[in-house]
């Protein structure tokens, strides 16, 4: 699937690859790539909005779906962020809401509002490396890793991609021992990121399936995590995208756990 | 009988309909084709949900004062939908509820509301709606909302632990501060021990009773406005630490009072309180605090309730990846105790000081599909407990069961929860959402 996608793409990329390349030479500070791709990734935009779908596979092939909308906005580029994620499937958390205070430096502040029970639960900082919402893909996937926690090392760079090693510096505090990250030279996306647990062994993988190019910004819009120990995936898909709507940072409180914000979770027209 | 016959039908076509359930969701959902329609799905003028529930419940004890063994037989039909109308918002949420154990059929509102923005600072709630605030983990010091003690004793879902009122929430947000004011014209009084399906101690008897003879069916105040219920929360947030002022007018929300007939009633109260939450090394710390000021400030007054401080301390915080434990130490402190002591020489009155002790431990595995769950109350000066293990598992989006029980224990007859000691129970329920 992902080779398949890379060879439709190729043509596309080469393109583009020319014209930026007149400008840009290669990057060859892997503390300046991560960083890059890291805004690439969590910051496009001082806001934005997406839907998401997730459909969750175990390895006998059993499906369950997610579907939610997300709402984004930074206080700094690179820094704090704010998040309010409402879900509309499946049916047990449906208006279950979610609210995120990320902090670039210390633990996150989170919030869940339970309708049945017009409960506002603060929940405590977790294990960023556990299931969000029951999917394949860990909260730090979806919010970010903080860069700080990983030693950087480009290892090689081809036509497309910065290939990066990663070693966690507490390795006692993460699953993995290691990670490969490959980036795409134009876009900053991490396109692909490969896994290693404590016997060198590859068991997980994040991938990028598409893309589009939303307001300028390249965007991921389908990704998939895959257990390679188990065989179970996760596959995500992004759409109705906006950036820079101007959205304040009064749409992320305890007012919009209970009555969320029309505003901005209506789809752009 | 027919309730449990009922109950096998209803879960029968629960499984068979998860079996056809799991078809369309792949032709929704599948790998490679994600149909459009479900993403069309943003706006839909009317959009209908809910669920079908089967829930059943036995006694573990022989209980005397009751008779009976099912302590729960619930069909029950949840309608739910909601909606916009501009940037206003609606919701309808009904459930049809088939109970075997009290032998009837109803319908709960649950909610039927209506939601305002008025300006960039003022929203405004009608109607029928759940009503929550405070931060202790099923304590309540400053949340005088009605409670259903009945569906949390018997293992409904705990969401039935919260009952509906009709209301009127009005929210201010400030930039340092914000507002709640809840006004509840006709009080809604708990959901409580009525002897109907669970028995409990009565001091004038010393000993358990229950419905027909022992139902209780307190009168209410009379529907005047001098009558309704007020509640109001200030509350904001210092750097990630929340805190919250709370004020309360209204009355017991259970029958605790005897009037001069020799009538439970429910007796004027006013509560003040105040909390703190936040961040605490790896987890999360709250304490809070209420006075429960009563009709009987003097606290000489026989069959009235006294003033109480109610004190909390809680920490939460995670154990291990999916492995989550919440401690914390409540307070109960009876207020002009040596007048009490007076007034009556019963040997059932309260301890002066009441406290307990609260332990959760949640844990979750297979795709956070199974989720084992324990929570216990100990009260060291009641000398009882409340054991409340339970564990879900989601067979997929649409179906979902769950085992559990309610263990009370106790040295004495008459306290908070060893006079339920008869009413210890295990319970099933199977649930297909749609």
């Amino acid at each position: 699937m992902f080779n398949r996608y890379l060879k439709s793409a190729l043509p596309v990329l080469t393109s583009l690859m020319l014209s930026v390349s007149v400008q840009a030479a290669d990057l060859t500070d892997a503390e300046s790539i991560v960083k890059q791709a890291n805004l690439a990734s969590y910051y496009r935009g001082a806001d934005g909005r997406s839907e998401a779908r997730m459909i969750i596979e175990d390895s006998q092939g059993r499906k369950q779906q997610r579907q939610f909308t997300i709402l984004r906005r930074d206080h700094e580029e690179g820094g704090d962020q704010q998040f309010l994620v409402v879900f509309s499937r499946p049916a047990d958390v449906r208006n279950t809401v979610f609210l995120v205070e990320k902090h670039a430096q210390g633990d996150d502040d989170r919030w869940l509002y339970l309708p049945g029970l017009d409960l506002v639960k603060r929940i405590s900082a977790g294990d960023k490396r556990t299931s969000f919402v029951g999917s394949h893909y860990f909260y730090e996937d979806v919010s970010g890793r903080n860069l700080a926690e990983d030693e950087h090392r480009l290892i090689s760079t081809d036509e497309q991609f910065y290939l990066l090693e990663n070693v966690p510096r507490d390795p006692g505090s993460v699953e993995f021992s290691r990670y490969q990250a490959w980036v795409d030279k134009v876009t900053l996306l991490p396109m692909k990121i490969e896994y290693y647990n404590g016997n060198d062994k590859l068991y997980r993988r994040v991938e990028v399936l598409k893309t589009d190019t939303v307001q300028g910004f390249p965007t991921v819009t389908r990704s998939r995590v895959s257990d390679l120990i188990s065989g179970g995936r996760t596959t995500m898909e992004f759409r109705f995208i906006a950036y820079d709507l101007g959205m304040d940072s009064g749409v992320f409180s305890e007012r919009s756990l209970r009555k969320p914000p029309r505003q901005w979770l209506k789809r752009p027209q | 009988m027919r309730s449990a016959v009922s109950s096998l039908i209803v879960l029968s076509a629960l499984l068979a309909l998860s079996a056809q359930a799991s078809e369309p969701t792949d032709e929704n959902w599948g790998e490679d084709d994600w149909a459009e329609d479900s993403w069309a799905e943003e706006e839909p003028e009317s959009r209908w949900h809910g669920f079908i529930e089967a829930g059943t419940g036995q006694r573990i004890h022989n209980d005397p004062a009751v008779g009976r063994a099912e302590t729960l037989e619930d069909v029950r039909i949840r309608i739910e939908t909601s909606g916009f109308h501009g940037d206003n918002s609606y919701v309808l949420k009904g459930d049809l509820l088939l109970d075997g154990v009290e032998e009837q059929a109803g319908i709960d509102l649950r909610e039927a509301s209506y939601s305002m923005t008025l300006s960039d600072s003022w929203d405004l709630k009608l109607g029928q709606q759940v009503l929550t605030w405070g931060t202790g983990d099923l304590l309540f010091l400053n949340d005088l909302f009605p409670k259903d003690w009945q569906s949390y004793f018997s293992g409904r879902d705990t969401e039935y632990l919260k009952a509906p009122s009709a209301a009127t929430r009005a929210s201010y947000f400030g930039d340092g501060a914000n507002l709640d004011l809840v006004w509840i014209p006709d009080f809604t009084p708990d959901r409580y021990i009525n002897g109907e399906r669970f028995s409990y101690f009565s001091p004038v008897a010393g000993r358990n009773v229950a419905a027909p003879q022992g139902r209780i069916d307190a009168k209410q105040p009379d529907n005047r406005i001098a009558n309704s219920e007020w509640a109001a929360r200030l509350y904001g947030a210092v750097s990630g630490t929340e805190w919250a002022v709370y004020g309360y007018r209204g009355f017991q929300p259970q029958p605790n009072g005897v009037n001069d007939a020799g009538e439970p009633v429910f007796t004027r109260l006013d509560v003040i309180g105040a909390s703190v939450r936040g961040a605490l090394g790896q987890g999360l710390a709250n304490a809070e605090i209420a006075w429960h000021l009563t009709e009987d400030s003097d606290g000489d007054a026989l069959l009235l309730p006294n003033d109480q401080f109610r004190f909390l301390l809680g920490y939460e915080r995670e154990l291990l990846p999916k492995l989550t434990l919440g401690l914390q130490y409540y307070l109960e402190q009876t207020l002009d105790y040596a007048a009490l002591e007076r007034s009556s020489a019963s040997p059932y009155n309260p301890h002066e000081y009441r406290y307990l002790y609260t332990t959760r431990l949640n844990y979750r595995m297979w795709q956070d599909n199974l989720t084992w769950s324990l929570f216990v109350y100990h009260s060291p000066s009641d000398d009882d407990q409340f054991i409340r293990p339970s564990v879900s598992y989601r067979f997929d989006d649409n179906l979902s069961a769950t085992l559990g029980a309610n263990l009370f224990s106790g040295k004495r007859p008459n306290t908070f929860f060893g006079q339920f000691e008869q009413g210890s129970n295990l319970y099933g329920r199977l649930r297909y959402a749609f």
